[in-house]
């Protein structure tokens, strides 16, 4: 064997190597979803079963059926979407705004506002809890999806993302659009938004997938199963015991999960360039 | 159309003073060029012009108005900035057609305009084309076009051509000052760094070092009249060599006594003591047989520039650059040199200011 087939040799296996255990990772990550969809298609008898057995046998679409059949069901996908929708619009319309302000704009206190809300990310959110809720309930919001949704309309990270991606862009364009006659609120509407495209794709795909599965807050600020969202509709379903067996809560938790893979899926470039973003030059 | 004055402007950052007490007149229609090395202050003076920087001291005026708290957005000046700075997200038209868009102007007149500047620079058929589908040169057009289409009466460039190939450099340079200053005599102020291109484009050059003001004149001002020495080894390549010395008054005649050697220098040089003389590499006779009143001097090595080449001599610490005859070989190892008598320069040994030449 010559060197170089020596080095191409020991580069080969080392490829090898790297994919099995990314596949080994891959796969126990993979595990528990791949349990669910495949158990998703089976009667709670065989899912229960011990050995664990891997092909639906028979093959059943009765847990999704159930699903449907259950009133609400349409209802929390509705609510879930719509907080979700306002989630989204509420975080594109006012952290592009607020980062704009923070990265391009020069106001007194600007730094220090800056750096407050920066803490903002060290408190819990079980601290604000209660403040939110007295707020949310003096408003008379409780058991509101607008309610909720009041609470997560801006989001110190979208902001901080927004304000890293406004600094990235060169100075020069801004300062051409002052002397071709763009004051800050033109130059934001015109030059700053149309340019922050892949960072508001960035926003909101994260807020979409968090306010898709957001748990705490709805269950805390909603309290007629009609008003519920998706995740806390179905933990609920879970705790009346509607059913003794699991397999259609299987089925529901892969339908509510469903919009988010896809956007996943369709959308992750987005997402890493969120993080590329937020992790680039500032 | 508008001149432009800067009376005692000032620039601080911090502690840094980027342009310090600078008084500049460009006349109305004239092609001005800021010259210095990186850092000197040409980019802030012009920046204060445009808008994007408020002078710590001093008053700026344009035309007749005294601009120090007017907006950069009424100023009616253009600029073109080093980076193109052209809107990545709009067509060639729409970058075009953006100031205009800003002014309110009506969109047939807009189509008009953008149009008729697109034609006169030659980007009629590139404005459909986004910018990062465009050449360097095909970019600083557009930003040209961009800037001439709202009919400013300043216009400024920061280092226009510093991002194109030298052969597209120096084409589009003869292109620019054609354009601005015989069609168009429109009040322009132009920064660089590159001799060269300021020698070949100006009206008039301002030379700045250190944010101060250096001289201003016109390129043959500056290159045969340079107030100091500063301004004396900035321009013209290879730089004037300059030598540390004193002047002796001996039997009727001026000597130059540097040391390792000596010249004698024409006779109504009035100036005694320590000095600084100096000449530039063209400006040499050569001999190569020794001569009266001629310096020996060892060639180190010989630089070939086509044409021209130069010979570079040295005298301890000292090395004098001087240019050789075309039929002068490469393998000559020794020459006699000696400064053309009209083209000595001596400057003060302490301010550095031409005191003779
Ligand atoms: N925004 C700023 N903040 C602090 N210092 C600055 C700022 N802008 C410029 N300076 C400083 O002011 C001085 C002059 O800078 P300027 O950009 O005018 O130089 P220049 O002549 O254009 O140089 P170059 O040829 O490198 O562009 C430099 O020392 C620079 O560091
Ligand atoms: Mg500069």
């Amino acid at each position: 064997m010559t060197p170089k087939e020596k080095e191409r040799l020991i580069r080969r296996i080392w490829i090898v190597i790297t994919y099995v255990v990314l596949l080994t990772f891959a796969l126990v990550y993979l595990m528990p979803f791949i349990r669910s969809l495949v158990a998703s298609f089976m009667t709670w008898a065989q899912a229960s079963r011990y050995p664990p057995e891997w092909i639906p046998n028979p093959f059943t679409l009765e847990n999704y059926q159930k699903l449907f059949r259950l009133e609400l069901f349409p209802r929390w996908i509705r609510n879930t979407a719509l907080y979700a929708g306002l989630i989204v619009a509420g975080n594109v319309m006012f952290t592009s705004m607020a980062g704009y302000a923070f990265a391009r704009l020069k106001f007194p206190g600007r730094d220090v506002i800056f750096s407050a809300l920066l803490s903002l990310l060290m408190i819990p959110m079980f601290v604000t809890l209660v403040p939110n809720y007295i707020i949310i309930y003096k408003l008379g919001l409780i058991d509101n999806i607008f309610g909720l949704a009041l609470l997560g309309i801006t989001n110190v990270s979208s902001i901080f993302l927004m304000r890293q991606y406004f600094m990235s862009l060169s100075n020069e364009i801004f300062e051409a659009a002052r002397l071709d006659g763009c004051g800050p609120i033109k130059a934001f509407f015109y030059i700053a938004l149309p340019l922050a495209k892949p960072a508001l794709g960035a926003v909101a795909v994260y807020q979409f997938l968090g306010s898709w599965n957001a748990f705490i807050g709805p269950l805390i600020f909603l309290r007629s199963p009609e008003n519920f969202t998706l995740p806390v509709g179905l933990s609920f379903a879970f705790q009346r015991a509607m059913w003794t067996e699991y397999t259609p809560i299987i089925a529901g938790s892969l339908v509510a999960s469903a919009p988010t893979i896809i956007l996943f899926l369709v959308l992750n470039k987005y997402l890493i360039r969120g993080i590329v973003v937020t992790g680039g030059k500032g | 159309m508008a001149r432009v004055l800067l009376k005692n402007v000032t620039k601080k950052f911090g502690n840094v003073i980027a342009v310090n007490k600078l008084n500049l007149e460009i006349k109305d229609g004239e092609f001005m060029v800021l010259l210095g090395p990186s850092g000197c202050g040409k980019s802030t003076t012009l920046r204060m012009i445009a808008g994007l920087e408020t002078p710590t001291e001093g008053e700026i005026w344009i035309g007749e108005q005294l601009v120090n708290e007017i907006d950069p957005t009424k100023r009616n000046t253009a600029m073109v900035f080093q980076s193109y700075a052209l809107y990545p997200h709009m067509t060639v038209f729409g970058n075009i057609e953006f100031p205009l868009k800003m002014a309110r102007v009506p969109k047939q007149e807009r189509i008009k305009k953008v149009k008729e500047v697109a034609e006169f620079l030659g980007i009629s058929e590139l404005l459909n084309r986004k910018p990062s589908e465009l050449s360097g040169g095909q970019q600083q057009r557009v930003a040209l076009a961009r800037a001439l289409v709202r009919e400013p009466e300043v216009f400024l460039l920061d280092e226009p051509l510093s991002n194109l190939d030298a052969k597209i450099r120096t084409q589009m340079r003869f292109e620019l000052k054609k354009l601005l200053s015989y069609e168009l005599k429109i009040t322009t102020i132009y920064v660089t760094h590159d001799q060269v291109e300021a020698m070949t484009m100006a009206d008039r050059i301002a030379v700045m070092n250190r944010g101060v003001l250096q001289q201003v004149g016109t390129p043959d001002e500056i290159f045969y009249k340079p107030s100091n020495t500063f301004v004396a080894t900035f321009v013209g390549s290879p730089p004037m060599n300059l030598i540390e010395g004193e002047i002796l008054k001996k039997d009727n005649k001026v000597i130059f006594d540097a040391g390792e050697f000596s010249l004698e220098l024409p006779e109504d040089v009035g100036i005694e003591g320590k000095a600084v003389l100096g000449f530039r590499p063209q400006h040499v006779q050569i001999a190569k047989e020794e001569k009266a009143g001629f310096v020996r001097g060892k060639i180190l090595g010989i630089e070939k520039l086509g044409v021209e080449s130069y010979g570079h001599v040295t005298y301890g610490n000292l090395e004098i650059v001087i240019q050789l005859p075309e039929e002068v070989g490469s393998n000559i190892t020794e020459v006699y040199w000696k400064p053309k008598e009209d083209r000595i320069y001596i400057f003060d040994s302490k301010t550095k200011k031409l005191v003779y030449g």
